[in-house]
């Protein structure tokens, strides 16, 4: 009983990330993933993945952008990387901000790269935040009633 | 149960594809009535995926050094059913992965089908033209498991092959702008692979160049042959005929 405000509060926060074009079809299919195939915490682990693996990846963005001499090639190879695992998860905006990163990359701008970095920073930082409130909110729905999800 | 489990290797530098690709895999066993489950391999480079093929090549050849003895052990215990690998990698990509396994020269060729987020022609055209079984685009979506099932040849005893040829050149038609020349090879792989004489297409494939154009020139020598003999026939029949004339007048 305690579950449904939970719930209520659950399902509003994924309609405004789908509204908001955060995330796409892509992530959910990986819930459907999770309720049909009934793998439990597929989603939670993905999503964690893709945290860790995009916070890895700007760091190193970041360092390379530092340098005197900035590798091009190599910032994009990371940008890249980032916008393929957005893709896998459905990180819409994340993976949108890095199409338009490589544009940057490839014109071999340092101050357009730096520029889109902070994009993509500051729309990976606002999709971690939702990811973790949902992730807060399944755990608790989970506490209340681990029979379902 | 169903039928035995599709090995697949998957090959991707990326923590997170290669996961998601994994669950998808193991999740989504897909197709119902026996579809075989997955058993995912994974690692994070092509050098990786070397290593585990050409070490489970040579394994096999310690076990069975005989040719009979190796034609049975790679029958039944050829570790990798397909090779599911990423396009763009570091080092070794997945088109070079692609044509080391292909050169390895083996009668039975493991399947690889090479997956990239970029929807290139050329790039898919290249892979397909180096052997590639399939092109998936990234991501990957629950509707290209069945499609690396096909590809592994590992299906349900029930599944025909016209839905199965027929699902080939679909997805061929609407993923990719393939030549037909491709298309029509993977058609006729499919038909091979599902044939009662699923032996003697194995031999074919093995050699298909110079065993097709063995059989263009066999059948050639029978048009031939059968020519001169209605040829022979037709002479017979007039120089008797003109024998009769001769003798009637």
């Amino acid at each position: 009983m305690a579950a449904a405000p939970l719930r209520e509060q659950l399902s509003a926060l994924l309609s405004s990330m789908f509204s908001q074009g955060l995330v796409d079809e892509q992530f959910e299919q990986l819930q459907m993933l999770q309720d049909e195939g009934g793998t439990p915490g597929f989603v939670a682990e993905v999503v964690t993945l893709f945290c860790d693996d995009a916070e890895r990846i700007i760091a190193e963005i970041a360092t390379l952008l530092e340098q005197p001499i900035v590798s091009f090639d190599k910032v994009d190879a990371f940008v890249h990387q980032l916008k393929g695992s957005s893709a896998s998860v459905g990180a819409q905006k994340v993976k949108f901000t890095c199409m338009q990163f490589r544009q940057f990359c490839q014109e071999k701008s340092r101050d357009g790269c730096l520029m889109a970095l902070a994009v993509v920073r500051n729309e990976f930082y606002d999709l971690r935040n939702k990811f973790q409130t949902m992730l807060q909110l399944e755990q608790q729905i989970q506490a209340y009633d681990p029979k379902q999800q | 149960m169903g039928a035995a489990a599709v090995r697949v290797l998957v090959v991707d530098d990326s923590p997170v594809d290669r996961r998601v690709v994994e669950l998808l895999l193991r999740t989504h066993c897909g197709g119902g009535g026996g579809a075989a489950p997955f058993h995912v391999t994974a690692v994070d480079s092509g050098k990786k995926a070397m290593e585990l093929l050409g070490l489970e090549g040579q394994r096999r050849k310690q076990m069975c050094p005989s040719a009979t003895a190796a034609a049975a052990a790679d029958a039944n215990e050829q570790a990798i059913d397909i090779v599911l690998t990423d396009y763009c990698m570091p080092e070794m990509t997945g088109y070079d992965l692609l044509k080391a396994i292909k050169a390895l020269g083996s009668p039975n060729p493991i399947p690889v089908v090479v997956m990239s987020s970029e929807n290139e022609p050329q790039r898919i055209s290249r892979c397909l033209t180096a052997g590639a079984e399939d092109f998936i685009l990234k991501p990957l979506k629950i509707n290209d498991v069945q499609r690396l099932r096909e590809c592994s040849g590992a299906r349900p005893k029930a599944a025909t092959t016209d839905d199965d040829d027929d699902r080939c050149n679909t997805v061929s038609s609407s993923r990719k702008k393939l030549p037909s020349d491709h298309t029509a090879k993977k058609v006729a792989t499919a038909e091979q692979k599902t044939s009662p004489l699923a032996g003697l297409a194995m031999v074919i494939n093995a050699s298909s160049f110079e065993v097709s154009h063995y059989f263009q020139l066999l059948f050639k020598f029978i048009l031939i042959a059968y020519a001169v003999l209605c040829l022979s026939q037709l002479l017979h029949r007039w120089s008797n005929g003109s024998f009769l004339s001769l003798w009637c007048a």
